[in-house]
């Protein structure tokens, strides 16, 4: 399909049926996958879409539809029952329009590499390379996964907006096993072939997989710990969620009512940059074609803006953030976090170890649930190595520890960071994130009972 | 949709594949949510594209695209069994497939009234309906944030594969969402996710009495803030409600149970198990524990009567009186451990391979009533309901978070209580059940696992059990 017919089709049908405000989205994707386990690939995977987006807006009403099918034809028929619908959807309480363009969309340095989006057997050649990368450090069996995602997209509005964007992404998380309970995870993410390492993330799985063996049962406690970049970037994820005005609305967000308040400590700061150089979530362009901005969510532990679409923006009387994302099964076009992104500290890992004295270093986790969204109570399981801090130095591994405290807390708990920082995406981080090691003081940490 | 199904096979075998299989899948679907009392947008989602799966040299590839263009299936056919091809070279084990029989068949989950002819602002009105009986005058506390929303999903498949198999299959899942935070000053927040899901038509909404539970769901969350008191100290027993059940036998019996987590397949992402495929006769509970997935249930959220490869789904009873006796296979799992595949595989979207998942996964319903299991707690705390949860990779260290929870004293429910924590292993858990319920009940419940990520359809469910000499965890 052309995507500038497609858009300009939803835009005319609409137009004609008397919708006020259209935005039209297209996108096209080209996506490779290589998994593998037991030091085997286990499947090949090659996906290839494209999906026209429709946002309508009339009369405080909206509706929205992704049509992920290829067939220029159904897109009136669509159009007709969805303006339909509209019509009996009740009206909302917000009046708004979309942004009025044009704009200049400053084109972003780094996010896309041919060779990414030509890559296909060279996906085989890095599994490779992770897989006898960690077993070269110790592992015995190695699993993973190793991603390419090639992308195009294309917006234009009824309000004068128009602009395309294309990318590419690389990615790998590698989890070795040195035994059944000893594991460890590592991770490149690049958008250009040039700065992926699949060997590095196989060293640091491999590495912390074998210094995870013969694990001790942890005790529960409180515990200064200094959280390894994988699992603060989940963390970070939930602190990104929650900053979307959407979230305040729906009551799923722990910074309701805490705008220009302190959320975190001092040293802490934290952007959402949608127009980081290489970046891997970065686009020129929101969904309802506003310019994307570097946005400052966190400065010096305070709260300064939640994440705007221009429906929410004009219900909080706020300024728009470029933050408009098109999601299928919810809202239609609500606010997203991209590109996370924490400022650096000063000091090493060796640093935060002697500064945290006693307590626990975490690499990774998984399964993060809230008790209460709007309170931040929540727990999180601990895996793929995690060691005691013994006198400020690194000691023997520890298992069968769970995180349980308050997101709030935590941040507000935050004493230092290291200088290197690392981007992370994998399963259990979907919002790409560049972190640092970060050293959290008193964190709840809970056991099995029985 | 056949012709492009059977092209797709066709092709890839023409080209070296060993089997071919591929799905054309249309889903269809439609949220309608209500924000605090104002309608959000109706969102549609329209899916439609074929997948492809191959087998070339013992390497597994698959391939997808959203259009039905005879040059495109043939791209992605292509692409299919290049891509397994290049993989070979770091292939451990030639992949099998069990041997099963090829069926050909038409099913469908039936619609009394078919929810596409029903208009949306009769959708809508049952959204105001229920935000209705939320009013503070009604259920006496302040309900700051609301979020009810009406989800509908049709999805057909066209499925074949190179040993005959030739399935056509429909669909239509609807689902219900409360999302309520109940507020009382000075006392705080809490917080209740409630999800109701059938395979069914229109007509299930009305079997869900949604005005009654919300305003139900409303009135405890008040009475919890109002005088909810912290958890008792030192062990108690527990009870725990058919939700709580319903979460634990998929968590902590159908996870750990799924054979490609057993062999590794899912290592780097959702785990492993601490079940081995040495385990199958091995206790792991009490002789009260039974568990078992069934997708073929009438009316259920996970229901199905074929899988994604074929085989003909049927219930699996994975613990047996406190004995592993079985493991939830697809056709790749039952070649390698020596059996067959028991029909767990699916897939969530046309766009994605086929993996084990559960269906409807419950405990087996004993013989006590509820307030009977209650009657013989001299101390201890009766889980309704809950709102954290989480297990670890291996699923064998659990914790769930109590939301609606009360005091036990002396046979009887007393005070409600906020957040117990039942912090627990799988074999802690299951030894410790020493009477099971006769009310049996089921929650819908959307199931991650996968990589990219698949959210699987499925019911939990279980009556009431019983559970002793517990330490709450904290």
């Amino acid at each position: 399909m052309n995507p500038h017919d497609v858009m300009q089709q939803i835009l005319t049908t609409a137009g004609k049926l008397g919708v006020e405000s259209v935005a039209a989205g297209f996108t096209r994707r080209h996506e490779r996958m290589v998994r593998f386990s037991n030091n085997s690939i286990t499947i090949t995977n090659s996906w290839l879409t494209e999906t026209p987006t429709v946002y309508l807006i009339s009369n405080k009403r909206r509706a929205a539809c992704m049509i992920e099918e290829q067939n220029p034809n159904e897109v009136e028929g669509v159009i007709e029952q969805l303006v339909k619908t509209m019509k009996v959807t009740p009206a909302g309480d917000v009046d708004f329009t979309l942004p009025r363009g044009p704009f200049n969309y400053q084109p972003i340095s780094g996010i896309y590499d041919r060779k990414v989006a030509e890559a296909e057997t060279g996906l085989v050649d890095a599994v490779e390379t992770g897989i006898n990368a960690a077993k070269k450090e110790g592992a015995v069996r190695v699993s993973g996964v190793v991603i390419t995602h090639t992308w195009e997209r294309h917006v234009m509005t009824s309000a004068g907006a128009e602009g395309s964007d294309r990318g590419t992404e690389i990615e790998t998380t590698i989890r070795a096993f040195a035994s059944d309970e000893a594991t460890g995870q590592g991770i490149s993410l690049s958008t250009s072939l040039a700065k992926f390492n699949a060997e590095q993330a196989g060293i640091s799985a491999g590495r912390i997989a074998k210094m995870s063996l013969n694990p001790e049962p942890g005790e529960a406690g409180k515990y200064n710990v200094v959280f390894a970049p994988s699992i603060f970037a989940n963390l970070l994820n939930r602190v990104g969620d929650s900053a979307s005005a959407y979230s305040i609305d729906l009551g799923l967000s722990f910074f309701r009512d805490l705008l220009k308040k302190k959320v975190a400590s001092e040293n802490f700061t934290l952007y959402d940059n949608s127009r980081m150089p290489e970046g891997p979530g970065s686009v020129a362009l929101d969904d309802e074609g506003y310019p994307t901005q570097d946005i400052r969510l966190i400065g010096n532990g305070v709260l300064e803006t939640y994440l705007h679409s221009s429906y929410t923006a004009a219900e909080h009387k706020a300024p728009l953030t470029g933050s408009a994302s098109f999601e299928a099964g919810i809202a239609g076009m609500v606010p997203d976090a991209r590109n996370l992104v924490v400022e650096a500290g000063e000091g090493s890992l060796e640093d935060l170890f002697d500064k945290a004295h006693d307590g626990l270093y975490i690499t990774n986790n998984w399964y993060t649930r809230f008790q209460n969204y709007q309170t931040g109570d929540f727990s999180t399981i601990c895996r793929d190595g995690v060691f005691q801090i013994k006198n400020g130095k690194l000691a023997g591994p520890v298992k069968g520890l769970r995180l349980s405290d308050n997101m709030v807390r935590i941040l507000q708990s935050v004493k230092a960071m290291t200088k290197d920082r690392h981007w992370i995406k994998w399963w259990e981080v979907a919002t790409p994130t560049l972190t640092p090691h970060v050293l959290v003081e008193g964190v709840g940490i809970t056991t099995a009972k029985k | 949709m056949e012709e492009y199904a059977r092209l797709a096979v066709d092709y890839a075998l023409k080209l070296g594949a060993g089997y071919a299989e591929a799905r054309v899948q249309r889903n269809l679907g439609s949220t309608y949510t209500l924000k605090n009392g104002t309608a959000e947008p109706v969102n549609v989602t329209r899916k439609l594209g074929v997948g492809i799966r191959v087998i070339v040299d013992g390497a597994l590839g698959f391939a997808s695209t959203n259009s039905l263009d005879k040059n495109e299936i043939r791209t992605i056919a292509e692409s299919a069994v290049r891509t397994a091809k290049a993989s070979v070279r770091l292939l451990a084990t030639p992949t099998r497939l069990s041997e099963e029989k090829s069926w050909e068949d038409d099913w469908e989950a039936k619609m009394k009234v078919d929810v596409r002819k029903v208009p949306p602002e009769e959708k809508f009105e049952v959204l105001f309906t229920i935000e209705k009986s939320l009013a503070q005058e009604n259920v006496h506390v302040s309900l700051p944030s609301r979020i009810l929303l009406f989800d509908e999903d049709l999805t057909e498949k066209f499925y074949v594969n190179s040993d005959g198999a030739r399935l056509h299959g429909f669909v239509p899942r609807l689902s219900l969402l409360y999302i309520l935070t109940a507020v009382e000053p000075g006392k705080g927040t809490v917080q209740r996710i409630r999800h109701e899901a059938q395979s069914r038509g229109w007509e299930a909404v009305e079997d869900w009495k949604p005005k009654e539970i919300a305003a139900e769901e409303a009135k405890m969350m008040g009475r919890l803030l109002r005088e909810g008191v912290p958890p008792p100290n030192g062990e108690v027993d527990f009870v725990l409600g058919s939700e709580v059940t319903g979460i634990i036998c998929h968590e902590s019996c159908g996870h750990p149970q799924e054979a490609d987590r057993i062999l590794g397949r899912e290592a780097a992402q959702a785990g492993e198990s601490y079940v081995n495929p040495k385990m199958i006769g091995h206790r792991i509970g009490s002789e009260q524990v039974t568990i078992i997935d069934d997708p073929t249930i009438p009316n259920s959220y996970g229901f199905y009567l074929y899988d994604d490869e074929g085989v003909k789904a049927r219930p699996r009873t994975l613990i047996k009186e406190g004995i592993i006796t079985d493991f939830l296979h697809n056709r790749e799992t039952g070649a390698e451990l020596g059996v067959v595949s028991n029909g767990a595989s699916r897939s969530s979207s046309y766009d994605r391979e086929p993996i084990i998942r559960m269906g409807n996964t419950y405990m087996k319903p004993g013989d006590h009533t509820r307030d009977e299991l209650i009657a013989g707690v001299k101390s201890g705390v009766y889980m309704k309901s809950f709102m954290e949860w989480n297990i670890d990779d291996r699923r064998y260290n659990q914790r769930y978070v109590g939301l609606e929870a009360y005091l036990i004293e002396n046979g009887k429910i007393t005070t409600p209580v906020r957040n117990p924590i039942l912090e627990i292993t799988t074999p802690g858990l299951y030894g410790s059940v020493d009477a099971v319920g006769k009310e049996l009940e089921f929650s819908g419940a959307t199931c991650g696992k996968g990589d990219p990520m698949q959210g699987a359809p499925v019911w939990t469910g279980g009556p009431p059990i019983r559970l002793r000499q517990i330490r709450l965890g904290g």
